[in-house]
């Protein structure tokens, strides 16, 4: 009877343990960021600058660093978004940017700022308030200098909320959560398990699927997002590489060609990097000239003709968009 | 490129991500696929009279044609958004001499 005692209780713990392992149960949520600035530390990607130096330097350089600043193209979209998407249909609830809600800018969010879910309302219409404020700096800057510093101000506040090294190995990090469990507040997701020289971050787990195409897929995305009220579509290039280049025979993974063999690492670049646009195309151009003619000689045309072919390497459709 | 639809209804073209929806046409280059394109440029010529006839002769025998491949985005938020993914120089002639034959 004792021994039965005994192996009831060690397998209650280990079912205990289990739930609270490396990946488990929905852990309680977060308080709300009241602030961008709180949100932005929340999501801080500087203490991990120390031991993984390299690959923070790659992830600066990268867009995913400037997720909603974008080129700077992204921030005057997501106004644009708002300006004649929100504000102009009639069941959104949005008439002027004091209505913008979190729920509204998840359009955008979803993909490039998915930890906005984690913030008030406030946050929300703050964001949408500074790219405004930037939008207007940038403009008086090109007439009055004293505009510049303002608007240098403005940008790096904006670009302090991005897809950092927390977005993709904590956040998103687990795709099927109740196959894999979800992911845990105290955990870097990786390649393997163990211990995680972190204040905050104190284990890393695995996340099964962290160098799979389907990784990526999760913005990079497959059309219209249906999740949405209004479904929203940027990016379709998972759907080509699923329907276009899988059928083709393709077997590369994203990461392969942006991370590996570009030897950009976290550097993810696409098509204003050399080193992408190379892996991308074989192009041969022919050229020849003849005289085209009828059956008089005001009908002889003097012809060049230009043959062009243009092979696609990539895995995916080219442009996106 | 893709053409994405307006709200995926109908045949009008959706510019901004909160109005695209689904795909009208897409004229992409696909993956793991060959585009071909054929450019054909007439030589400058004039037509004259020569001995009481007419007839046309070139101006230029030589041509100096750039093949470029551009990345151009949509919208005019900046002009330094294109990107040159090819280049290359093509020189052709038609030095021979044009004889009409009846």
């Amino acid at each position: 009877m004792g021994v039965l005692r005994i192996v009831t209780f060690l397998f209650l713990v280990s079912c205990v343990w289990s739930s609270y392992g490396l990946c488990g149960t929905k852990p309680a949520e977060v308080p709300k960021a009241k602030t961008m600035a709180e949100l932005a530390a929340r999501y801080d990607s500087s203490s991990c600058q120390e031991c993984h130096e390299e690959k923070y330097e790659q992830w600066e350089n990268s867009l995913h660093a400037v997720s909603i600043l974008g080129t700077p193209r992204t921030a005057p979209t997501i106004l644009t978004s708002i300006d004649m998407g929100l504000k102009l249909f009639p069941y959104s609830g949005v008439k002027t940017d004091d209505d913008v809600e979190v729920r509204h800018l998840m359009m955008c969010a979803k993909c490039h700022l998915p930890q906005l879910d984690e913030a008030t309302d406030d946050v929300a219409r703050e964001i949408v308030k500074t790219v405004r404020d930037w939008l207007s700096a940038c403009k008086k800057a090109v007439e009055d200098e004293d505009y510049e510093d303002i608007a240098d101000e403005l940008e790096e506040k904006i670009a302090s909320l991005n897809i950092g090294c927390l977005v993709c190995h904590n956040k998103k990090a687990i795709i099927h959560k109740w196959q894999d469990g979800y992911p845990q507040p105290d955990t870097i997701y990786a390649f393997q398990e163990g211990e995680h020289d972190h204040p905050d971050f104190t284990t890393v787990g695995k996340a099964p699927a962290l160098n799979e195409s389907i990784f990526c897929g999760q913005c990079h995305g497959e059309g219209p997002n249906f999740e949405l009220d209004e479904p929203s579509q940027c990016a379709t290039l998972y759907g080509s590489y699923l329907f276009a280049y899988i059928p083709e025979g393709g077997h590369d993974t994203c990461q392969e060609c942006h991370m590996a063999k570009s030897g950009l690492g976290h550097d993810m670049q696409a098509y204003r990097d050399e080193t992408m646009i190379k892996m991308a195309f074989d192009i041969e151009v022919e050229a020849m000239a003849h005289f085209w003619r009828k059956d008089r000689p005001e009908g002889v045309i003097p012809l060049g003709v230009i043959n062009v072919e243009i092979y696609n390497k990539s895995g995916h459709a080219i442009p996106d968009g | 490129m893709p053409y994405p639809g307006r709200f995926g209804r109908g045949a009008e073209m959706g510019r901004g991500p909160y109005e695209k929806c689904g795909l009208l046409r897409d004229t992409c280059i696909p993956p793991l696929k060959k585009v071909k394109e054929v450019f054909e440029i007439p030589f400058p010529y004039a037509d004259v009279e020569k001995d009481g006839k007419k007839t046309r002769e070139l101006t230029a025998d030589e041509l100096l044609v750039d093949v470029k491949l551009w990345y151009v985005p949509f919208g005019e938020f900046t002009n330094d958004d294109k990107v040159l993914f090819f280049s290359e120089e093509k020189k052709i002639d038609l030095k021979t001499e044009w004889v009409w034959r009846n």
